[in-house]
């Protein structure tokens, strides 16, 4: 038997036990230093805007004397629920679940439910009913944003919106909320739609190809993530047509809130992404006291604009 | 048309073009004109100078990914780390190019040696492991993908500085992008048909034994196939973030796929051996030009995924009914 063939299988094993000894610190069995658990699993730890719900559930739970069993779902709903049931075999004192899907994911919320535990939804919603939710409304971010654009306008002019992802529950919604405001303003002309995935990359490419086909009618853009806006801009910018069209967008990412700041990017909707992780671990945490609490909280959106922007700055 | 081994030492060989490759091309020139003939009709946006540097522009990055992976599709490899490559090098590239920094050639040339060394890697894993490279690329997507979001702790690296997003501006006219495609691919066209190595590479995807026995190092002409493929596509990556003006770490998801699509609708051979670096431009024009069309012709998104499938799965149909 040749070296490389006992070698290899060790080398592997060795890598494996590596990557399970590091996951092993952070989520033992329940209570073995007196402290409650909270399983959380979320989303998908490679968006910035879940990252910055993670950080500020971490700093919650270290205030609140709590430890956090986090697990990463990486958007797969089927991924969401074997970890929602590891925390149940775990024993854990109570969920936090981030929703990869409003359907799929909700056996993850029926089995907690059933074993009794206490699970908190956080962001987004699911079928199944948790024993509370956390997050904001939508509509609400789409509603601010297209107001803005229709103020800016004096109610009459001609709008591209760039979707996000068909389909998602932030896309429906961020969607309806605009549509409401354009039904309100009926000289509003929404010149064309389309997604562009929620991507800067094919954002840019999408402005370009609109600036091709509507050139100067183009108004203002709504662009219902700030990924997405800061795609616009550039492709407008190259343009050289910042200075007659109007740019939205949403989530007030770090990049977007640099951009309003410097009068490029004319506003973005900030989505209170450390206040629905502390709301939500804080949520847990008093139903596990047996504390009174609300089944549902609603953090605000807010519209940003380069009047109030320097507050929403790090 | 699987080329035949040249004996190594042989010290003139003869230009592999010849009016062969030209015709086979035929069916995908065609496929391209009718659309742009619709497009030019339906929207008259489609045929203005502006536009037809936009399509240039927008099919630059996917241009040279499609470039780089053509030489390992010669081989009779494949290669599905692309996407991930981009946003690690895009973010190594924005990582080094904060304004003050660094000179602007520091975060490019690292970003293309960050390319080259996944390359390598794939063709180590894939040569000397032996492992299939379907199964080597994925994981080096997996790997790459992850160490993007190491490098960049999940958040996408802004503040570049402005020498570096000059890249993804234009000169004289001209985008900077599409400047950079034509160079890959005529330095890669150029290469492939005139060099001794770029003949080995096909050599050696037409029949892997014959090229061994004529005494080609095969593993050495595969190893430099996924170098040079995980160099533009760093290439690429750091094209992607002077364009976007950020290293995003999600970026690139399932570029490998367009580039490859872009290959095969070219007419190269997913089992190797055939093909060139031509076809791949074309094949990148061709899926381009029906983006931007679809987005002139305001289609709705659900209808835009169904044409796009269907018009390239065409498109190859076509070209291979013309080849029999």
């Amino acid at each position: 038997m040749n070296t490389t063939q006992t070698f290899l299988p060790l080398a592997l094993a060795a890598l494996l036990v590596c990557g399970c000894g590091r996951q092993e610190g952070d989520g033992r069995g329940a209570g073995d230093d007196g402290r409650p658990v909270v399983g959380v699993s979320l989303l998908n730890l490679s968006s910035e805007f879940i990252v910055m719900i993670d950080r500020a559930m971490r700093e919650r739970a270290e205030e609140l004397g709590v430890r956090l069993i986090v697990n990463d779902a990486q958007r797969n709903a089927e991924r969401q629920i074997q970890q929602a049931e590891s925390f149940i075999a775990q024993k854990v004192d109570a969920i936090v679940l981030n929703p990869c899907e409003v359907e799929a994911s909700s056996p993850a919320v029926e089995r907690a439910v059933a074993a009794g535990i206490p699970i908190v939804n956080v962001n987004s919603e699911t079928k199944a009913v948790p024993t509370a939710f956390v997050g904001s409304r939508d509509e609400e971010s789409g509603r601010l944003a297209m107001e803005y654009i229709a103020q800016r306008l004096g109610g009459a002019g001609g709008i591209v919106m760039m979707q996000g992802y068909m389909g998602q529950a932030a896309q429906i919604r961020r969607e309806a909320g605009a549509r409401e405001v354009l039904a309100k303003f009926p000289k509003l002309n929404l010149l064309a739609e389309q997604t562009a995935e929620w991507d800067r990359a094919k954002a840019m490419t999408l402005m370009e190809n609109w600036l091709q086909s509507h050139g100067e009618k183009i108004q203002a853009v709504f662009a219902q993530n700030d990924e997405m806006a800061m795609g616009a801009l550039l492709a407008i910018e190259r343009a050289n047509l910042q200075d007659k069209i109007i740019v939205v967008g949403v989530d007030a990412i770090a990049d977007a809130l640099q951009a309003v700041q410097a009068g490029r990017l004319d506003a973005t909707v900030f989505q209170d992404a450390s206040g629905q992780g502390r709301t939500a671990i804080e949520t847990a945490v008093s139903i596990l006291r047996g504390e009174p609490y609300e089944k549902e909280v609603f953090i605000p959106f807010q519209l940003i604009t380069r009047d109030n922007v320097d507050e929403f700055m790090e | 048309m699987p080329c035949p081994p040249e004996a190594p030492g042989g010290r003139r060989l003869p230009p592999l073009r010849s009016v062969g490759p030209l015709l086979q091309r035929f069916g995908i020139v065609i496929g391209l004109g009718a659309i742009c003939t619709v497009l030019a009709v339906m929207t008259p946006n489609f045929a203005t100078p502006a536009n037809l540097i936009n399509v240039a522009r927008q099919i630059s990055i996917n241009g040279i990914l499609a470039v780089g992976v053509t030489y390992v599709l010669l081989t009779g490899g494949v290669d599905l780390s692309l996407g991930s490559v981009v946003a690690l090098t895009g973010v190594v590239a924005a990582t080094f190019a904060h304004p003050g920094d660094y000179p602007v050639v520091v975060p490019i040339l690292l970003g293309i040696l960050a390319g080259a060394a996944c390359g390598a890697a794939n063709g180590v894993v894939v040569t000397w492991g032996k492992v299939a490279p379907f199964i080597a690329t994925l994981g080096m997507m997996t790997i790459a993908r992850g160490l993007a979001l190491l490098v960049s702790g999940g958040r996408p690296v802004s503040n570049m500085s402005p020498q570096m997003t000059r890249l993804g501006g234009e000169l004289a006219g001209i985008p900077i992008p599409v400047l950079i495609l034509g160079a890959v691919a005529a330095g890669s066209w150029l290469f492939l048909t005139n060099t001794r190595l770029g003949r080995y590479i096909y050599a050696v995807g037409g029949n892997e034994n014959a090229a061994r026995a004529a005494g080609i190092s095969v593993h050495r002409v595969k190893m430099f196939a996924y170098t040079v493929c995980g160099a533009l596509a760093g290439l690429a990556g750091i094209v992607l973030a002077a364009r976007i003006t950020t290293g995003q770490p999600n970026a690139g998801v399932a570029y490998e796929l367009d580039a490859i699509a872009a290959v095969v609708i070219g007419g190269t051979s997913l089992s190797g051996g055939v093909g060139g670096v031509g076809g791949t431009l074309l094949g990148a024009l061709l899926m381009g030009v029906i983006n931007n069309g679809l987005d002139l012709l305001n289609v709705s998104s659900y209808y835009q995924q169904i044409v796009k499938g269907c018009i390239i799965v065409g498109a190859v149909w076509l070209d291979r009914r013309n080849k029999l």
